[in-house]
């Protein structure tokens, strides 16, 4: 049959199946573009909130929302300084540590009461700690000074951990090991491993405070009951936000930032270019024990304790987890804040589909463990794909 | 730590459900949650049963909730819940202190909280099922001291007594702790000062704290566990030394401990253990069940008020008679 001789039905066959295959073509590029965006995570995060929603429609209630949004803020503030160190190609294992070390200290400053039968053993009592509560118990300022000193503590671990890093050119996952050990040791031993209550309302409210909130109905009662009325911009939030936020500028618009990220490519490149490693390395291992700290400031106040095992656990899983689900590269030189946001929105998400699964508490760590491989798995494959794009 | 094994759960189930078979089913079709700080005990395991099981069966659904002995989690989850609109939260968490401030979250929301097992350092807010410890160890002691004097009469030394204490923090270990010092207090004569090795409910700190005091001191005989978990600990360190011996063996230690599970109970028939302090756990599940089903039911909110398990000593020489009851002893059983 000749090209000429096309009737008019051939012809409309033919433009079908052009158009199938454009379209089908469009498809499939719709695909690989969201599989190879730098966003994947959050698509997969948007994809799978809305499948679980469409299961349990409950999870996309104001109130449950609101409540997941009150759980991701503490762990935004730990996984940024971890995000930074990660993209050096480093590791902060002690960012639990740090967090129940602070924790402490400041409960050892601002406490307004400690029982002796609890406390009576520690190190301290009778002279930092009494009875009538912490070193500056009631005195104005107290919070202000507790605060302050937590995040000293977590600013000196971080400069201790840095300090052998870059002096001595010890590996991070070694010193950042023995600092977990230390300052969790420490923070045990001080309390005799017990938990600081009875801290100041003006600390606590640093934890849950709500700063708008809202509450969706009809008035018909007196009073609106606490738990109809929801949170929706909260001290937590401002805190890890800003947080977020400056380090993520800091990261794309300063030379700092542009050091970080030459000295997790190539160290070696980035020294013979001028880029002071020792100094940066330094400086990235203060920041992230002094987001450790801001994290220790929130989970302690929303606990109401110093607590020495603030972090202890799974906790720090769930930050490193969190963090490089989100995207950033544990071969160190690739990373953003926005991204580890992403992770820690698909970490506490997931835990939050889990309870509504009603599955048994013998399977449900079985069932996160496999999303979070599959989610792994999803992200290689991508970057395997970028890498072949490339080449 | 003992680990629970998939056919035990079973057995527990089973033995739990014979036990609560009879529960009330008001709150059918409501959402209860429970949250619990690990399943890493035997005692844990059959409250865990005990709870879900029945509560599934009388049409509740049940929202598992594992903290892992990490308080924050354990609060991200108690807010998931009372998010979720429970209907009502039963709790075990790993402090007094975290007992108490998840209790007033869940009140402050309306939603009806009891505690199982685990009290809070305020016993003023909620429901709060709670064995009288104090009383249990006491009794336990007791028991294990009616071996001492046989032991005293024969010799005429002193014992040489030893405590495992379990964490501090958990207002359970204290009042063990009072019991069993009560009890020797009384018995002045027959004791050495005694040894205090603290656990924090950890096998391994109480594997190392048990090593150094026996090696310090090899003549302890009279060795009191606060939670009977610790007895393969125990046996770990008595063994190599020949010290892990039926009772009536010269180098018999008299060894005593708390809870009731099926590993003292079978420890107790075998004559290596004196006695056991029996906390009833399908007793405290359903004072626990009841009270949240009752508040559900009756529409109340912020239900308050202490439930106690008054608890009683298993020992060699009323096996036959208390042996039957005992939970440990049915789970035991129920695995044949």
């Amino acid at each position: 049959m000749g090209g000429d001789s096309r009737s008019p039905a051939h012809e409309r066959l033919f433009e079908a199946a052009a158009i199938a295959r454009d379209s089908r073509g469009s498809i499939v590029n719709f695909f690989r573009r969201i599989l190879l965006s730098e966003y994947f995570i959050l698509y997969l995060t948007i994809f799978y909130f809305l499948s679980m929603a469409a299961i349990f429609p409950d999870l996309a209630t104001p109130r449950n929302i609101s409540n997941q949004l009150s759980n991701v803020w503490p762990l935004l503030a730990v996984a940024t300084g971890q995000t930074l160190v990660i993209i050096i190609l480093g590791i902060d294992l002690s960012q639990g540590a740090i967090m129940g070390f602070a924790s402490v200290a400041g409960g050892f400053v601002m406490a307004t009461a400690a029982d002796p039968n609890l406390l009576g053993g520690s190190p301290l009592w009778g002279t930092v700690l009494t009875e009538g509560g912490g070193w500056l118990a009631g005195r104005s300022g107290s919070v202000l000074i507790g605060v302050g000193l937590m995040l000293v503590v977590g600013g000196l671990v971080g400069l201790i951990n840095g300090y052998f890093i870059a002096r001595f050119r010890m590996p991070a996952f070694m010193v950042t090991l023995v600092s977990l050990m230390l300052f969790s040791s420490a923070g045990i031993w001080l309390t005799q491993s017990q938990n600081i209550v009875n801290l100041p309302p003006e600390f606590t409210q640093l934890g849950s405070g709500d700063l708008v909130s809202f509450y969706f109905g009809e008035k018909v009662e007196a009073t609106i009951k606490r738990r109809d009325i929801l949170s929706f911009l909260t001290y937590p939030m401002v805190i890890a936000l800003a947080l977020a936020v400056a380090v993520e500028i800091m990261l794309r618009f300063s030379v700092l930032g542009r050091y970080i990220y030459a000295i997790g490519m190539n160290a070696k490149t980035a020294a013979i270019s001028g880029v002071p490693v020792r100094r940066v390395i330094m400086v990235v291992f203060v920041l992230s024990g002094l987001c450790a700290a801001v994290a220790s400031i929130l989970y302690s106040a929303r606990l109401g304790g110093g607590r020495p095992t603030i972090g202890a656990g799974a906790a720090l899983l769930d930050i490193i987890g969190a963090t490089v689900i989100g995207g950033t590269s544990l071969s160190g030189g690739r990373g953003k804040i926005v991204w580890t946001l992403i992770g820690v929105v698909f970490f506490v998400l997931l835990g939050n589909t889990l309870n509504y699964m009603g599955l048994s508490a013998f399977y449900i760590d079985v069932v996160k463990g496999g999303i979070i491989l599959a989610a792994a798995a999803l992200d290689v494959a991508r970057n395997q794909l970028l890498a072949g794009q490339a080449a | 730590m003992k680990r629970m094994m998939p056919w035990s759960c079973g057995g527990l189930a089973l033995a739990g459900l014979a036990v609560l078979a009879a529960m009330p089913a008001e709150a059918a079709g409501k959402k209860v949650c429970y949250a619990f700080q690990d399943l890493s005990t035997g005692f844990w395991g059959a409250g865990h049963a005990a709870i879900v099981d029945t509560l599934k069966k009388n049409g509740v659904e049940v929202v598992e909730l594992n903290g892992g002995k990490d308080a924050n989690r354990q609060l991200e989850q108690v807010k998931d819940c009372i998010a979720q609109g429970a209907d009502g939260i039963i709790l075990t968490a790993d402090d007094g202190d975290s007992e108490t401030m998840l209790v007033a979250l869940a009140q402050e929301a309306d939603v009806p909280i009891a505690t199982f097992n685990r009290p809070p350092s305020d016993l003023s807010k909620g429901i709060i099922v709670v064995a009288d410890n104090e009383s249990v160890a006491r009794q336990a002691v007791e028991a294990m001291i009616v071996q001492a004097e046989a032991k005293f009469k024969k010799t005429g030394k002193k014992l040489h007594p030893l405590i495992l204490v379990g964490d501090l923090a958990d207002p359970n270990a204290v009042k063990r702790r009072e019991g069993f010092m009560n009890a020797l207090k009384s018995h002045a004569d027959l004791f050495e000062t005694p040894v205090e090795i603290n656990t924090k409910w950890n096998s391994q700190v109480a594997l190392a704290g048990l090593e150094a005091a026996v090696t310090a001191d090899p003549n302890i005989d009279f060795i009191f566990t606060s939670s009977d978990f610790l007895f393969p600990t125990i046996q770990g360190v008595l063994e190599p030394r020949g010290k892990w011996k039926k009772s009536g063996d010269d180098n018999h230690v008299i060894l005593g401990g708390l809870d009731g599970d099926d590993g003292a109970c079978k420890l107790i028939r075998e004559g290596y253990v004196d006695s056991t302090g029996v906390q009833d756990v399908y007793l405290e599940a359903k004072l626990a069940l009841d009270s949240i089903q009752d508040a559900i039911a009756k529409g109340e909110a912020r239900p308050n008020g202490v439930k106690l398990d008054p608890g009683f000593a298993l020992s060699q020489a009323n096996y036959a008679e208390k042996g039957p009851t005992t939970w440990g002893c049915m789970v035991l059983d129920a695995k044949k």
